[in-house]
């Protein structure tokens, strides 16, 4: 009875697992073949060669931008969790009745979209903007900081802002399920405030942090209008460089290749993530 | 668990001044008073239990000490000195958990040496003393153990020595034994008193377990609707309870109502429906004062014939429970039921009896002064 159950299930999955392996895997499986062939004049030659990879490693442009694109991810993360911390903590632990209207509150702007909420920012941040303009009326500054917008300060903060909502959903929940019990033990044996979040809180909530942060990392690191619109001469990254390769530069092998590159080291960290969910020992590893 | 002596006060001068004291507690949850201004005090390496049914305030008092809760009024005081104005974190005070919780992130020895990291301990002590305690509690195999790998038994026994290698000066137990099974109870009953006895340290357990509370107290504080209903050894609790409601709570009496008309000595004269009897009771029962004759169960027997000396109930069996070693009977004197434990055959159910009790036996306490009066219980 039991088992006739249980297979319905994997029937009404199977097209749910079809449509993950034919408009998921399929493509990248697509496009991890295309990173070992080669532009050859206007046509893609089909001999597989590492000489992409190469050109990736080889190249300083290149490597200088994987790596920007990753420390401003890992910058967001930790600023987001800085952020998220205290405000994770208040929704889960101090509200009560209004527990539901504040978590709305926080995904609000996700439905504005992307563009809207990139060009309020300029409007904040801009010569003429809101903070330029008020800091000008107090007279802490004599002409508008031309620093504010269309620099890698500009792409941060509204980054950090775009991405916050998902570390926030991230510890909320982590946080709902810390039992106050365990910060009264904690409290009892004589920790102060700041060793119960150290050696209690933090420790409990790092499910939380690492789902919240890979949910951010990944996102700010193939983020590509924000610094586009917001950065300036720092708006070229990785992410417009494969769109230049398989656009106008018509060189779909070293794009599907820094694709790749940028997908590894994305899975890499997914897996290190992983490992810290797991000895984090708050999965059951069983006697 | 050895060298005890560096929390204690200076060794020489101890005179008898309580351990823990509490001046007119309070503790007031909104509109909800649910400690309402009690005083009592406890004395060096005793076996203390606050004994209640719940929402007696019981866990609240125990939460006031520990420092999770603030005092709404009154005063703390330990060793002489104010409690109530010190972070939890800067008492000398340590508590098991009735959920135990312990970390689950750390193993065994981690959870128990966590306290010791915040304590004047060389660190190259912290193990040994952490290990120190593990043994005191049988425990030292399990060291590097995750908590949620052991059994809620085991979980008990790292929660106490998580508590007592700190030494503190008080132990608290929030119903520590509820969450074990009845045979496990027994034993950690007998564990913890032991222990208290090895360790000379106050212990204050909260507990709605009466059987618990006399298996382990040299103290019982009764508890019931915030206020202290009585306190002292449990002797002095079974046998000489000062109300009604202790005598129903503590040994299951019979409460009958009666009148106090008359005074002999250490003895009170009842009036009641059933006749009139001169028994022991509370001292401070006066002529005209509402009372109740508290009859326990094993303090009445069926009896064929009238005996000499003996008082009397006329009665009917109205239900009968077998409970191995004896019968329980419920019995119907008329607006009245006595229960009478009863060792041979029973009478059956409906049958007429004769009840016989020694007045010199049984106890006088006064009438429930709260009972038909539910204003009296103050703030709504």
């Amino acid at each position: 009875m039991r088992r006739s159950i249980l297979s319905v299930g994997d029937w009404l999955a199977l097209p749910v697992v079809a449509a993950l392996i034919a408009l998921c895997c399929a493509p990248l499986l697509i496009l991890l073949a295309y990173s070992f062939f080669q532009v050859d004049f206007v046509t893609i030659s089909h001999d597989l060669t590492l000489a992409n990879y190469a050109k990736i490693a080889g190249s300083e442009t290149h490597r200088s931008l994987i790596a920007r694109a990753f420390g401003s991810a890992m910058l967001v993360v930790a600023l987001t969790a800085v952020i998220a911390y205290p405000v994770a903590w208040f929704i889960a632990k101090r509200v009560h009745a209004a527990k539901s209207t504040l978590l709305t509150l926080l995904l609000v702007p996700l439905y504005s979209g992307d563009l809207i909420r990139i060009f309020a920012w300029r409007v904040l941040l801009g010569a003429e903007g809101a903070i330029n303009r008020s800091l000008m009326w107090l007279g802490v500054i004599d002409e508008p900081l031309s620093g504010l917008l269309f620099s890698p300060l500009a792409t941060h903060i509204a980054l950090t802002y775009n991405y916050l909502p998902f570390m926030v959903i991230g510890l909320w929940l982590a946080f709902e399920s810390l039992d106050d019990t365990w910060l009264e033990a904690a409290a009892d044996l004589g920790a102060p405030a700041p060793a119960r979040f150290l050696r209690v809180s933090l420790p409990l909530t790092l499910p939380g942090l690492v789902a919240g942060g890979l949910m951010v990392f990944v996102m700010v690191a193939s983020d590509y209008l924000t610094p586009q619109l917001l950065g300036g001469a720092s708006g070229i990254t990785i992410i417009s460089a494969i769109n230049d390769l398989f656009g106008t530069a018509f060189d779909w092998p070293l794009g599907s290749a820094i694709a790749w590159t940028m997908l590894s080291i994305l899975m890499v960290c997914f897996g290190l993530g992983a490992l810290a969910i797991r000895r984090s020992s708050l999965v059951a590893e069983d006697v | 668990m050895t060298s005890r002596s560096s929390r204690k006060p200076d060794g020489g001068g101890r005179s008898a001044r309580p351990l823990l004291e509490a001046f007119k507690l309070n503790k007031t949850y909104g509109t909800v008073q649910a400690v309402r201004g009690v005083d009592f005090a406890l004395s060096e390496n005793s076996y203390v239990t606050l004994l209640g049914p719940s929402g007696c305030g019981k866990t609240s008092i125990l939460r006031m000490i520990g420092g999770f809760e603030s005092v709404s009024s009154g005063a703390l005081a330990l060793d002489g000195n104010r409690l109530d104005e010190t972070a939890a974190n800067q008492r000398p005070i340590n508590t098991v958990f009735q959920n135990y919780a312990l970390f689950p992130h750390l193993s065994v020895l981690e959870n128990v040496a966590f306290g010791l990291s915040y304590r004047d301990v060389a660190k190259s002590r912290i193990k040994v003393l952490a290990m120190d305690a593990l043994k005191t509690v049988q425990m030292e195999a399990m060291a590097d153990r995750r908590p949620r790998q052991l059994s809620g038994g085991q979980q008990q026994r790292v929660a106490l020595a998580r508590a007592i290698v700190n030494e503190p000066r008080l132990l608290l137990l929030d119903e520590p034994l509820s969450a074990l099974d009845r045979r496990m109870r027994k034993d950690m009953q007998i564990e913890l008193k032991d222990l208290q006895r090895r360790l000379g340290m106050t212990f204050l357990h909260v507990t709605h377990d009466q059987e618990e509370a006399f298996a382990l107290s040299d103290q019982i504080i009764v508890m019931r609707d915030g206020l202290i209903e009585q306190q002292g050894t449990p002797e002095a609790i079974y046998a000489k309870p000062e109300t009604a409601y202790v005598a129903d709570f503590i040994g299951g009496s019979a409460c009958i109502s009666a009148d106090v008309t008359g005074r002999e000595e250490a003895n009170v004269v009842l009036k009641s429906a059933f006749g009139t009897f001169t028994v022991p009771g509370v001292p401070t029962l006066n002529i005209g004062d509402k009372a109740v004759l508290c009859l326990r169960p094993e303090q009445v027997s069926v009896v064929q014939a009238e005996p000499e000396g003996k008082a009397i109930l006329k009665a009917r069996v109205v239900h009968q429970v077998y409970r191995g070693s004896d019968w329980l009977l419920e019995c119907d004197c008329g607006d009245q039921i006595v229960q009478v434990l009863h060792r041979d055959t029973p009478p059956a159910v409906g049958d007429d009896v004769t009840l016989a009790f020694d007045t010199s036996k049984v106890w006088a306490a006064a009438a429930d002064p709260r009972a038909g009066t539910p204003s009296e219980t103050g703030a709504a």
